[in-house]
């Protein structure tokens, strides 16, 4: 009888380095990210946490070391790796002529989601942005471009998701939603990378720790 | 500080005094640089002046219908487009505005804003009556006037800007709508004076000639100072809402325009234009993949067709150039004609340039993100070329078989100089820095400057020196190389 090869973990980093100058903000991080769990990076600011978020999802080119999302290498430019990964960094920009539920249907549907209309209409209401589906970006507070950004992240498929600080400009009840979103998002077999700074998020949600501070 | 409140004086003086304290420029540098200043704008103004005579000189020579045409309406239509910039400019910027640093700190406290804001307003039309002084007193010239016409001309359309400077304070403060209207029936008369130019229908009577415009100078003035008064009085109206958008919106130009990078100055009168609007009624999405983002296309064509009207009003620049008898040169025309005009249509592309957080949410190949963008504005282009067939025909003396490819060439080049133009990236300033009179600037913000034009002239080079079938072939290749070079960049 023939062993059966285990599967390779939904993300596997293996000595990430990133060197700016003469200085290795990241250096040699090793990660296993397996389906239905998650990972939360922490440490102090400029500890290198988006740093790393970024090179897992090529947005950033490591110095050295290899990231791997289902066996195959994570690639900037590959439809698979935008396709598999849903990212939400800091970064996060919109269409300044589309309005709320436009830009939600536009990733919908560029992601061939079956039946994106019903899809939208329920993030909508589940990131209660309902009122402002109409509203274009540049009028929204920086709570409700949040929720529009992570939004993004929940109307189109995904097997991993990387999330920059998640929590930022939630409020209390926006907060509370991510958790249990989060955890929802686990247990339908999602892998979870993110950067946080809030204990109670990763406590909640994180099913191990990366400090990075340790490591520095 | 009287008992009653700051008096805005003595806040300009303490900020004078705190200034003084920390100026880093000795008067003798000051003294330098007004030189090279003064030296650069008189040697500037001499070499304008002298261009200006000599062709006054080759205009007066020309006796055909069209050119002759042309002179006499020149000053008309310069005089009209002047005013509706001068609206337009005033508009977008208030005209009266406030920097964000004044708007947080002075206008909180219990100052006169009128005295905070009128020499504002004074130094607004000051510039806007200089600027276009000048510059009809240049076209004045360039259609013959007399010198003391040429006078009173620029005197008159500068007190016309002023006026128009005045009207938008006025409407700024009283929170009235129909500036916006009014400058495009001014901008849809210069268009409608393009027209008949463009179809040798200039009526005689409309001829502008060098008499009379004292007269209009006298009026001009009169109904200008009227207007500003009225503004002046209407100063102390304006709350922080109307003067703040103007203030934020100027470092934003300013910093666009120190580097050159005129697309970043395209992204902040857009990123403005939809914050003004606010809301849209949304439009559901159709199709899948690729064609979804086509399908967007579509619905922003239908939500500003603003942009498509400006398109289509510009076709009358190659028929005028076919009327001037331009020949050969018409095709450049057409082509950077349709390269400026279409700028509007291929704005999710520039978004997509400039974000690439955007591209990573989708997913397809960067190229394929591109092309589905560009495909309906390419398809809008194209046709648009193709609406110029008839003038480069004539203009150039082109054989009817090879009037339909050359259109297209001149198409598939705007179209190419757009997406170069769009997807440019901003200076680098990691790149090796060149002394330059504005200091050390790194080398790709002079290339920042050309962006598009270097592929306009790429493109247009084998339709000037071969306008046949062949060489649109040979242009149509060269664009595509660019295009694909362009749409498969990381």
């Amino acid at each position: 009888m023939s062993r059966k090869k285990s599967p390779p973990p939904r993300l596997r980093v293996r000595g990430l380095t990133r060197r700016f100058g003469d200085v290795d903000v990241v250096k040699g991080i090793d990660l296993d990210l397996k389906a239905g769990a998650a990972v939360a990076l922490v440490g102090r600011n400029g500890a290198g946490k988006s740093t790393v978020l970024r090179c897992v999802s090529a947005a950033d080119v490591p110095t050295a070391g290899t990231v791997e999302l289902d066996g195959v290498k994570v690639e900037e430019r590959s439809p698979l790796t935008r396709r598999d990964m849903a990212v939400v960094m800091d970064d996060m920009d919109f269409f300044p002529d589309l309005s709320v539920v436009e830009h939600l249907d536009l990733f919908a549907r560029a992601h061939a989601v079956p039946d994106a209309e019903a899809v939208v209409d329920a993030v909508l209401h589940e990131v209660r942005l309902v009122p402002q589906s109409g509203q274009l970006p540049g009028t929204l507070s920086s709570g409700q471009r949040r929720r529009l950004a992570l939004a993004s992240a929940f109307v189109r498929p995904r097997k991993l998701l990387v999330l920059d600080e998640p929590e930022a400009r939630l409020d209390s009840a926006g907060l509370e939603w991510l958790v249990e979103r989060l955890r929802r998002e686990k247990a339908d077999g999602l892998g979870i990378l993110l950067a946080s700074h809030d204990a109670s998020l990763v406590e909640a949600v994180a099913d191990s720790v990366l400090d990075l501070d340790q490591r520095s | 500080m009287s008992g009653q409140g700051p008096q805005l004086r003595e806040l300009r003086q303490q900020i004078r005094v705190w200034r003084r304290g920390r100026a880093d420029k000795r008067l003798v540098d000051a003294l330098s640089d007004a030189y090279v200043a003064v030296f650069a704008t008189a040697m500037l103004t001499s070499m304008a002046v002298s261009v200006v005579l000599n062709v006054r000189t080759v205009a007066g020579t020309c006796t055909t219908t069209p050119c002759t045409d042309a002179r006499a309406a020149l000053p008309w239509l310069t005089g009209l487009a002047l005013v509706a910039g001068a609206l337009a400019v005033a508009g977008l910027f208030g005209p009266m505005l406030v920097s964000p640093a004044v708007g947080s700190w002075l206008l909180s406290t219990p100052v006169d804003r009128t005295a905070l804001l009128r020499p504002r307003l004074a130094g607004t039309g000051a510039v806007a009556f200089a600027l276009a002084a000048v510059v009809a007193a240049g076209v004045s010239a360039l259609s013959g006037f007399p010198v003391e016409a040429i006078a009173a001309y620029g005197g008159c359309v500068g007190a016309a800007c002023l006026l128009a400077v005045g009207l938008a304070a006025v409407c700024q403060a009283r929170r009235l709508r129909w500036l916006r209207l009014l400058t495009w029936v001014l901008a849809a008369a210069v268009w409608a004076g393009l027209v008949a130019l463009a179809l040798d229908a200039v009526p005689a009577a409309a001829a502008a000639t060098g008499t009379g415009w004292e007269v209009a100078l006298v009026v001009a003035a009169v109904l200008a100072v009227a207007t500003l008064v009225r503004a002046y009085a209407d100063l102390a109206r304006l709350g922080r809402d109307q003067l703040a958008p103007g203030g934020t919106l100027v470092p934003g130009l300013s910093g666009a325009l120190a580097g050159l990078d005129f697309a970043l100055v395209y992204d902040v009168l857009v990123e403005r234009r939809w914050r003004a609007r606010s809301t849209v009624r949304s439009v559901r999405g159709r199709g899948v993949g690729g064609s979804a983002l086509a399908w967007r296309e579509v619905v922003r064509l239908r939500r500003s067709p603003g942009v498509l009207v400006v398109l289509f009003a510009a076709l009358v620049l190659p028929y005028l150039g076919d009327s001037l008898g331009l020949g050969r040169a018409d095709l450049l025309l057409a082509a950077a004609t349709g390269f400026l005009a279409s700028l509007g249509l291929f704005s999710s592309l520039r978004v997509l340039s400039r974000t690439p957080s955007l591209v990573r949410c989708l997913p397809l190949t960067p190229a394929a993100v591109r092309s589905a963008c560009l495909s309906v504005p390419s398809a809008v282009l194209l046709v648009w070329a193709l609406a110029t067939e008839p003038a480069l025909q004539s203009a150039a003396g082109l054989a009817a078989t090879d009037a339909v490819p050359l259109a297209v060439a001149v198409g598939v080049t705007a179209v190419a100089a757009v997406v170069r133009w769009v997807s440019g990236r901003p200076p680098d300033y990691q790149l090796p820095l060149v002394t330059s009179p504005m200091g050390a600037v790194p080398t790709s913000l002079y290339v920042s400057a050309a962006r598009g034009f270097d592929v306009l002239v790429l493109g247009s080079a084998p339709l000037l020196l071969a306008p046949t079938s062949t060489g649109a072939a040979i242009s149509i290749a060269l664009d595509g190389i660019v295009l694909a070079v362009l749409l498969n960049r990381p």
